[in-house]
Formats: structure tokens, C-alpha cells, sequence
């Protein structure tokens, strides 16, 4: 198992190098001197050129990269051009909210995916109505949806409010009656891609033969479907699992921009258009760091899971 | 051809195709004002005048709806285009020649495609800028990596088959066969994948002009537009959701097209 997770992690890493230092290549490239960036448009070029030396933009590229990583692995990532904030402290305060709701979206769309694609009751009425959710859920893009949530529950009925985000520490109620809408939103699009994926494999191990051994022992449908299907069938849905999540870790940009939630895709987009650079910086290593460590992950869950499969 | 157009699933969706590049083309007759024309009349409701009311310049959210198609039919076709172009040559030789290259652009394809897209998308605009232009070239650039990889995929499979056998018997060159026999016989699954690049371009731009990065005003864009009325949502909520629908409409039938031709 180590030797797999270890062969894998080697076969990550020039991809982790590459991809950074493309990062950080093109991002001081096209956005030109931070140093003139954070003077403004009055700067004297000698103030400038004086900046640039003190903070090291003059150095090779190459040298900055470098720097960059050294710095980052001890910690520092540098302070924000908008907020002074250092940029370590405003990851470590956005990942929670990110993390809480990716998680949350992920297991109701999983849930609910598997769970309506499994029951045995109802099938004629309930299969129809899934499938044309999946593919609207798949579709509609999530400013839409999460739009519509806003309008029905916050304007028109008022029983949740719209957006914002409230910590737990200010009680379990409030904090959950915050974010229902967001998971809601953000998950949509999950259930509809979990539903394809899953629905696909459940109905390949329908015909196999130990399910029919399974019927003919005389076990109720919705023991088979639960206990023998299931089980068989859920083996993408979690390698799905695992990519969705690296994904999300960098956010959902759009729906935590709508809700606007704290989380690291708000922080993210913020930055991007505030040309904060060392925000952006930051935030996109730790994006491209987590998609990449999450697809290894997913990977080694699914050869623990399934032995038939060897990673080669 | 005439099998697939039987099929319920893709009529509904090239309907909703057909309706929308009929509107687009035909936006000036259409639209009853100028889509950019603001006038006194702020936000207001629903009327005979302006059936969808009027945004926070005042102008006519209908004529902006109208005509906020056909930047989005642009970049979204615009951006399958290049992504086609991009993606084609590439899965066509990795998956004919084979060795280092395959080795090489499988690799490439690979990282592009775990990254999130519309984060991808979101840091190429900002360095470039958003212009209808741009857009059109960074969601190309952002989706090619899915084209390429499907032919290499196809590629990979028609290699071994007989019809290639027997070109290479009788002396054909490694770009005659991928152009002449291996191209031909991959045009479904490309166009599959057009209509759904075409799907998800539409999707990410109205994104990125949801969040600040789009088209840049004052042209009529669906996403800013959507953007736009969130602040107005209980005041006039068809401001925002009537063009988030036509997104949600454009996008869909797309992905019908896209999902029943594969």
C-alpha cells in the first residue's frame, strides 16, 4: 500500500512543480511590478525601481519562484497588498468555511444521489423525475439556482436568511439556517453528476449473476438493491467523491460569492479582482496543490477499496 | 442524421438552439429599444411598456436579454472552435504516433482537466482582460484538453483496425491515414463534445460575468446582468432571473444536443 501511495506521489510531484512555477511564471508576467502595483499610479520610476529592490522583484524570475516556495513551506506567504492582513492568516481563516460547506454538499448530493437511484419502490414514478433533476441540476448554472433558492425561501417566504455567514460559536441554529441554502446549492450539480455515474454502474451489477442469486434466495428488493447493488455499484461515486472535493477545496467561487461566504474561493475571486497579488498567489498553489493531492487520494481509496484494481 | 433527429431529446434541443440563434440574428428587429439606451426610469416593475421593466440605468431589460444572446452565442461557439482547433491535431497524433508524444500530451491533458475550470478561466482573464475576444480564447484554451483527450481515445482504438492495416500496407504516410481514415471516423464523438464545449463556454462565462469578470459593460451580458439585479432581487426579481433562465435554456439544450449525439 505505502509503495503505491509512495510510486504515486513521486508521479505527482514534477505535475506539483510544473504547474506552480506556470503559476508563478505567468502571474508575474502579466500583471507586471508588484512594486508599481502597491505605489500606485504617481509612483516616481526611482520609487519604484527602490520598492522592487527592497521586496526582491528585480531578482530572476526563477530566484522569486524559489524564494517563494522556501517561504511558503516555513509558512509565509506573504502580506496582502489590500489588507495587511498576512495571507497565511487569511487562508487559515477562509479554509473552515470552505471546508464545512464542501463537505456538507458533497455528502447530501451523495446521499441523495445513491439513495433515490437505489430504491425499489415507486421506480416508474421516481426514475423519470431524477433523471430530468440531474440533467436541470447539471445544466442550470449555479448562480441560478442559488438565486432562485434566495428568492423563494429568503423574499418570497422569508424563512431562511439570504446570505452571510454566521460562526458557530454564535449557536448551532443560526449557523445551520446560514448555510443550508449554500449547501443546497452548491450540491446540485454533484447529485446530478454522482446520479449519471452511479445509475450507469448500478445498472451494469443488476444483471450479474450473484444478484440473481441474491433475488432467488428469496431476499426482498429493496435488501438486495441495498445490500448487494449497492455496495457493488458505489465504487465511482467515490472516486468522483474524491476529485469533487479537491476541487471544491478551492472553493465554489461562484456560490460562495452569491451566499457571500468567507470561504477560500471568495477570498480567492476578491483577490483576483483587486489584483491582490500575493493573496492570489497563494490561494491558487493551494488550489492546484489540493487538486492534485485529491486525485492521488481518491486513486488510493480506490485500490483500497477494489484489490482487483493494482495501480501500475 | 435522420435517425438521430428522431429522437426526442435532441429535437428539444436543437429547437431551443434554433430559437436562440433566431433571436440573436434577429436582435435589432426585435428588441423594442436600444439595449444600451438608459433612461429616468430606474427600476422599474413590469409594464406594458417594458415587459421585463427596467434596470438601474434605466434601460429595457428585454432589449438587453435580446441581445445578450449573441455574446454568448459567441463565445461559447467561439471558444468550441478554438478548442476544436487546439484539441484535434493534438489527440490525433497522441493516439496515432504514440511513444514520448503521447507520453507528453496525456500528461498535459491530464493536469488541465483536474484543474477547476472556471478557476483556470478566472486567473487567465484577469492577467489578460475581459474582452469578448479573450473570452472567446481563454475557454478554448480551458476545454481543449477534453477534445483532445476523447480522439486520443478514439484514436487509440481505430489504430488497430483493419481499414489502417491496409492503408499502411499500400504505403500511406502517418498524416494521410490520421487525416484521411481516422479523422473521418472520430467526427461524431467531436461533434458530441462541440455541442457540450459549446455548453459548458456559455456556463463559464455567464459564471465569470457573474462574478465581475466578463464581457465588460455597457454590452448586454446575460451573467452581468444577472449580477446586476441580485441587489434588486426583491424589488424586481426578473431582472436577475429571466437572464439566468436564458442561461440555464442556452446551456441546456446544448447538453441535450451534445449527450444524445454521443
Amino acid at each position: 500500500m505505502l509503495t503505491v501511495i509512495g510510486r504515486r506521489l513521486l508521479w505527482a510531484a514534477p505535475n506539483l512543480v510544473l504547474v506552480t512555477a506556470l503559476l508563478f511564471f505567468s502571474v508575474a508576467s502579466f500583471f507586471g511590478n508588484p512594486a508599481a502595483l502597491m505605489l500606485g499610479q504617481d509612483a516616481t520610476p526611482e520609487a519604484i525601481a527602490d520598492l522592487s529592490h527592497q521586496m526582491g522583484f528585480d531578482r530572476p524570475v526563477i530566484v522569486q519562484y524559489l524564494s517563494w516556495v522556501g517561504n511558503a513551506f516555513a509558512g509565509n506567504l506573504g502580506r496582502s497588498y489590500t489588507t495587511h492582513q498576512t495571507v497565511a492568516e487569511m487562508m487559515a481563516r477562509s479554509l473552515p468555511v470552505t471546508i464545512e460547506l464542501a463537505v456538507l454538499s458533497i455528502l447530501l448530493a451523495t446521499v441523495v444521489s445513491v439513495g433515490l437511484n437505489s430504491l425499489t419502490w415507486g421506480e416508474r414514478l421516481i426514475r423519470p423525475v431524477v433523471t430530468v433533476l440531474s440533467i436541470v441540476s447539471m445544466t442550470v448554472p449555479n448562480f441560478m439556482l442559488g438565486m432562485c433558492a434566495i428568492f423563494v425561501f429568503s423574499v418570497y417566504l422569508g424563512w431562511l436568511p439570504s446570505v452571510g455567514w454566521v460562526p458557530w460559536s454564535r449557536g448551532l441554529g443560526v449557523h445551520l439556517e446560514h448555510i443550508v441554502l449554500p449547501v443546497v446549492t452548491l450540491s446540485a450539480y454533484y447529485f446530478g453528476a454522482f446520479t449519471l455515474v452511479y445509475r450507469a454502474e448500478y445498472q451494469a451489477v443488476r444483471e450479474r449473476l450473484f444478484v440473481r442469486v441474491a433475488r432467488a434466495k428469496g431476499l426482498s428488493a429493496h435488501r438486495v438493491s441495498f445490500r448487494h447493488i449497492l455496495p457493488n455499484s458505489i465504487l465511482p461515486v467515490i472516486t468522483y467523491i474524491g476529485i469533487s472535493l479537491g476541487q471544491l477545496m478551492g472553493g465554489a467561487v461562484v456560490t460562495e460569492t452569491l451566499f457571500s461566504m468567507p470561504g477560500i474561493g471568495k477570498l480567492f475571486v476578491t483577490a483576483v479582482l483587486s489584483r491582490d497579488y500575493p493573496v492570489m498567489l497563494a490561494v491558487g498553489m493551494f488550489i492546484i496543490v489540493s487538486v492534485i493531492l485529491m486525485n492521488l487520494l481518491a486513486d488510493v481509496v480506490y485500490t483500497l477499496i477494489n484489490p482487483q484494481i493494482r495501480l501500475n | 442524421m435522420r435517425e438521430l433527429l428522431k429522437r426526442p431529446k435532441i429535437l428539444i434541443g436543437v429547437a431551443i438552439l434554433l430559437v436562440m440563434v433566431a433571436i440573436s440574428v434577429l436582435a435589432p428587429l426585435l428588441a423594442p429599444y436600444d439595449p444600451t439606451a438608459s433612461s429616468v426610469m430606474f427600476l422599474s416593475p413590469p409594464s406594458p411598456e417594458n415587459w421585463l421593466g427596467t434596470d438601474e440605468l434605466g434601460r429595457d431589460i428585454l432589449s438587453r436579454m435580446v441581445y445578450g444572446g449573441q455574446s454568448s452565442l459567441i463565445v461559447g461557439i467561439g471558444a468550441a472552435v478554438i478548442a476544436a482547433v487546439i484539441g484535434i491535431p493534438v489527440g490525433l497524433c497522441a493516439g496515432y504516433l504514440g511513444g514520448r508524444i503521447d507520453l507528453l500530451a496525456t500528461q498535459v491533458i491530464d493536469i488541465f482537466i483536474a484543474l477547476p475550470g472556471l478557476i483556470l478561466a478566472l486567473i487567465i482573464t484577469a492577467m489578460v482582460g475581459p474582452t469578448l475576444f479573450n473570452l472567446v480564447l481563454v475557454l478554448g484554451f480551458v476545454s481543449w484538453p477534453r477534445i483532445a483527450r476523447l480522439i486520443r481515445g478514439q484514436t487509440l482504438a481505430l489504430r488497430e483496425s483493419v481499414f489502417v492495416e491496409a492503408s499502411k500496407a499500400v504505403g500511406a504516410r502517418a498524416d494521410w491515414i490520421m487525416l484521411k481514415h481516422i479523422w473521418p471516423n472520430t467526427m461524431r464523438i467531436v461533434a458530441a463534445q462541440f455541442a457540450l464545449t459549446v455548453a459548458y463556454s456559455i456556463f463559464t462565462s455567464a459564471s465569470l460575468s457573474f462574478l465581475g469578470l466578463g464581457v465588460p459593460p455597457p454590452t448586454p451580458d446575460w451573467g452581468a446582468m444577472v449580477r446586476a439585479g441580485f441587489d434588486y432581487l426583491a424589488l424586481n426579481p426578473g431582472m436577475s432571473l429571466a437572464p439566468g433562465a436564458a442561461v440555464a435554456v442556452t446551456v441546456f439544450g446544448f447538453y441535450l444536443i451534445g449527450t444524445s449525439i454521443k
